[in-house]
């Protein structure tokens, strides 16, 4: 099956955070988890001058998601379409996915004592409408569909965008 | 923050599966949680809001919206907000309060002015306000003028869209420096000055992420690396208060090059000559010694600003707050000029409206041109014989001078201030808090018009519940060439309401007419704004927007508005009035240079006034989601110093300033992104959990440490950049 994920390009984020709100909009969560979180990197120098980048970090839908293999109660699957969801109604809390994942992408939620983590918006996307984070986002720098062609465009955006600065 | 809070406000807002697709009703109006003014799409659910999104068709945002603009509910139905009027039941700042009705609210308002009309006249009432999320620019101004009295502004109007409208004017004609006339959608090279538009207005960096991505050059002015500056061709990291000079050296390369639009310069500029004369004095090593930009960079900025077009400068905030600011802004103003970037696409373009419309500030000024006696009334306004350049008759902005006002009340100078009409957290937004608190406190009659309880509530006789743009009918006419209708998506809560409604509530009991034109309450108000179109508000409803064709470069049919219809880089108005015609550069005083004995005991310059994408000015504190973005002030300190101080991440830091006495504290933020000389605090800080009165705005308000007196200049501003200051650690870490 096609695999579908996110595709986020840090070249063109600029911090903002509207896809952080946009999340807790849709999702309805509390202050606490952020399923979607801007992480700024820098800055710090290189080459002679200061770098600085925001990278909006969520989950991954790993290929072989080690989260799904430590749940004990087996509540995390990977769909076949790649994306890694988990069932709230099995979750105990105990944490163990939060532990495993590399990203800090499981969120634990005080109110319902539950973990929960990007969702790609499944409710939205399996429908054909794009993801929250995706449509608040200024600067085009989240995209969603399938993995392949996105990377294959991206490419082609990104090689577009250098030439035009020389 | 308190999750209880989040929680509570969330019941009112249910998961919306599908959005844009199942709701009962989808109301199309305009945000205004900063100026921006984004279109959006407000989703209701019986009646309810359940999300706030970007509206696709409209011109501005294009379907996208900030932070700020998404939480706009959580503002509304915020279970701290103002729903009632309450009069004060115990001394000013006690925090004892008795809820009571309209009526009673605006019959004691009535009689108060009465009294005061009678034996002090209009100028002893005054109304200030801010950037609030509600209609209170239109409701305060029309208020207080109608009741006879000019004393009615912005509250920062010396340090904040005052400067620049000043210097712009009285340059060519018009104002161009805001997100809505620095034309970055068309530009092939946008400067950002002394401004951080993806933190402060989300809108208008996303037009310059645009204009990056189809190849525009950036350049950011900024002490700080700022996201945006991290994107920039080139960052110019300034010392703070020296921007004039650096705009004074960019010129000196400019003309001396030979780059400027010789044409347009010829045809249309008057004074080049002087200018070019007095440039000279500003050779750029001399000012790359003064700024601590490197040379060649001022020469390669000048460069690539004088031959890209065309070119964009969008100056905020940070220059109006410098010593002299106003020619800080005539620097920039010539430098558009020069290059023949005044009102051509891309450039720096005026503002123009549909034929037959004023905008507020158009209209008002208008009325004020036309009144009999106007000009010796406005002669009268605070501020007007010191600054009248920002106060008098001839302003473009017509607002008294902030400080002078506060001291007016504390010493009765020239004339004492009776009754203050106050629509925004002015203790905590103003420089020198004590000296603000105490005017609070003494003034005769305080009348606080708010959403939320705040520390300069606290000391009110009355508050008054305001209804916020979610809850009022209202025009947006703040666009580059269009209006659109802000149409209220709910009812008010509680009992707050349309600030007009106030205003023509208080008018019938005074016994006095509303002024602009003719209008008996706050429906025939708007209607009436728009007479000239031939429309009602519910026709500019059905509009997205109503926008008019942008001229460019009108001054080909109209001269330019200004006294000789030239560009006067030699400023008549300005030797008029006894200024400098040309612009020039002041040594920030004190400081490093200015005062070195002084900076031995205050090692480190201060910049302040920095913002995150959560707040605007003071506001947004107490909502969840803004909240957890941005928890606590923070302090922003180059490692190095940090180091030397023994002060950590996160540490809390004491700050000192020569200006006043005490200290306010804030939390380290160790970034390489700040020089090692120069520290930054956030502005406004205060924490709505802590308890009144003064929900500890004392222990971190950076204004406090900061003076009030006004900058011997044309405008008279604060000066909020470019000072000393010394740090060290908080004991309590
Ligand atoms: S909305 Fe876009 S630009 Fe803003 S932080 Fe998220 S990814 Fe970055
Ligand atoms: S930038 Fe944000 S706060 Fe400002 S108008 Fe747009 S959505 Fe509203």
């Amino acid at each position: 099956m096609t695999q579908r994920n996110l595709l986020i390009d840090s070249e063109l984020c600029v911090g903002c955070q509207a896809c952080e709100i946009a999340c807790k909009q849709e999702h309805n969560l509390p202050v606490g988890p952020r399923w979607i979180r801007v992480v700024q990197v820098g800055p710090r120098p290189a080459g002679g001058r200061l770098v600085m980048s925001f990278h909006p970090t969520r989950c991954m839908n790993c290929g072989k998601p080690p989260c799904v293999d430590a749940c004990p109660e087996g509540a995390i699957t990977k769909r076949a379409d790649g994306n890694v969801l988990i069932n709230e109604a099995l979750c105990t809390g105990c944490m163990a996915c939060i532990e495993a994942c590399p990203f800090d992408a499981p969120q634990f939620n005080q109110e319902t004592n539950t973990v929960g983590m990007c969702t790609l918006c499944a409710h939205r996307t399996d429908y054909g409408l794009m993801p929250a984070c995706s449509l608040a986002c200024p600067t085009g720098a989240i995209q969603f569909g399938e993995i392949n062609s996105l990377i294959e465009k991206k490419r082609a955006e990104r090689a577009a965008r250098t030439l035009s600065r020389i | 923050m308190a999750i209880e809070l989040d929680a509570l406000l969330r019941q009112q807002m249910e998961p919306t599966g599908l959005y844009g697709q199942a709701e009962a009703e989808v109301v199309r109006t305009v945000c205004q949680s900063c100026h921006c003014g984004c279109g959006v799409l407000v989703h209701l659910r019986e009646g309810r809001i359940i999300k706030i999104e970007g509206n696709p068709e409209h011109p501005l945002n294009e379907g996208i919206i900030c932070p700020k603009g998404m939480t706009s509910w959580q503002v509304v139905y915020h279970p701290d907000r103002l729903k009632y009027p309450l009069k004060r039941a115990g001394a000013r700042g006690e925090n004892r309060w008795q809820r009571i009705s309209w009526d009673e609210a605006l019959d004691t308002i009535a009689e108060k002015l009465k009294d005061i009309l009678k034996t002090d006249g209009p100028m002893a009432i005054a109304g200030t306000f801010g950037g609030k999320p509600t209609r209170i620019r239109n409701a305060m101004h029309s208020l207080i003028n109608s009741l006879g009295s000019p004393n009615s502004g912005y509250s920062d109007a010396s340090f904040c869209w005052g400067p620049y409208p000043v210097a712009e004017v009285n340059t060519y004609g018009g104002y161009t420096f805001t997100e809505m006339n620095a034309d970055a959608r068309n530009s092939n090279c946008i400067i950002v000055w002394g401004g951080n538009p993806t933190q402060s207005h989300p809108t208008y960096g996303r037009l310059i992420s645009n204009a990056r991505a189809r190849g525009a050059k950036l350049v950011v002015v900024d002490p700080r690396f700022t996201a945006i500056a991290s994107k920039a061709d080139v960052w110019l990291q300034v010392r703070p208060g020296t921007d004039a000079a650096l705009a004074l050296g960019m010129l000196n390369v400019i003309i001396n090059e030979g780059l400027y639009d010789k044409e347009f310069v010829d045809r249309w500029c008057l004074g080049f000559e002087e200018l070019k004369e007095r440039v000279q004095q500003y050779p750029v090593e001399k000012v790359a010694e003064i700024t601590w930009v490197p040379a060649e960079d001022i020469v390669r900025v000048a460069r690539m600003y004088a031959s890209t077009r065309p070119a964009t400068i969008y100056a905020r905030v940070a220059v109006e707050t410098h010593l002299d600011s106003t020619q800080g802004m005539r620097a920039l103003a010539c430098l558009v000029a020069v290059t023949g970037n005044i009102d051509v696409k891309g450039g720096n373009v005026f503002s123009v409206y549909p034929r037959g419309f004023y905008s507020f500030h158009g209209q008002r000024r208008k009325w004020w041109r036309e009144k009999a006696n106007g000009d010796a009334e406005q002669e009268q306004r605070l501020g007007a014989r010191e600054f009248p350049l920002l106060c008098g008759p001839n302003s473009p902005i017509g607002s008294p001078h902030p400080t002078t006002m506060v001291r007016s009340v504390l010493t009765g100078k020239p004339y004492p201030i009776k009754a203050w009409f106050v629509a925004n957290n002015l203790l905590l937004c103003l420089p020198n808090s004590s000296e603000v608190y105490q005017a609070l406190k003494k003034v005769d009659f305080l009348v606080v018009w708010e959403l939320f309880m705040t520390p300069t509530a606290q000391l009110a006789d009355i508050i008054l519940p305001a209804a916020h743009w979610l809850e009022t009918n209202n025009i947006m006419d703040a666009y580059s060439n269009y209006i659109a209708a802000r149409p209220r998506a709910i009812e008010p809560v509680g009992e707050a309401w349309d600030e007009m409604k106030i205003v023509f509530e208080i008018l019938d009991r005074v016994g006095k007419e509303f002024c602009y034109f003719p209008a008996r309450n706050a429906d025939e108000y708007d209607d009436n704004r728009l007479k000239g179109l031939g429309m009602t508000f519910n026709d500019l409803k059905e509009m997205t927007v109503l926008s008019a064709p942008i001229p460019y470069k009108r001054y080909e049919q109209e001269g330019f508005q200004t006294p000789s219809g030239k560009v006067e880089l030699y400023s008549g108005t300005f030797e008029k009035y006894g200024y400098d015609p040309l612009p020039h550069y002041v040594e920030p005083k004190p400081g490093p240079v200015s005062t070195p004995e002084l900076a031995r005991d205050y090692p480190l310059v201060l910049t302040t006034g920095a913002i995150r994408v959560s707040y605007m000015h003071s506001e947004g504190r107490a909502i969840p989601w803004l909240r957890e973005l941005a928890p606590d002030p923070e302090i922003e300190i180059h490692p190095d110093t940090a180091a030397q101080l023994g002060i950590r991440q996160g540490d809390w830091v004491w700050i000192e300033t020569p200006n006043v006495d005490g200290r306010i504290k804030q939390k380290a933020r160790l970034t390489s992104g700040i020089d090692s000389r120069v520290v930054c605090c956030e502005a406004h800080w205060w924490f709505p959990e802590k308890p009144a009165p003064d929900y500890g705005h004392w222990e971190v308000n950076i204004n406090k440490m900061l003076s009030g007196d006004p900058t011997p200049t044309e405008t008279g501003t604060i000066v909020l950049r470019g000072l000393l200051c010394r740090i060290y650690k908080a004991e309590e870490n």
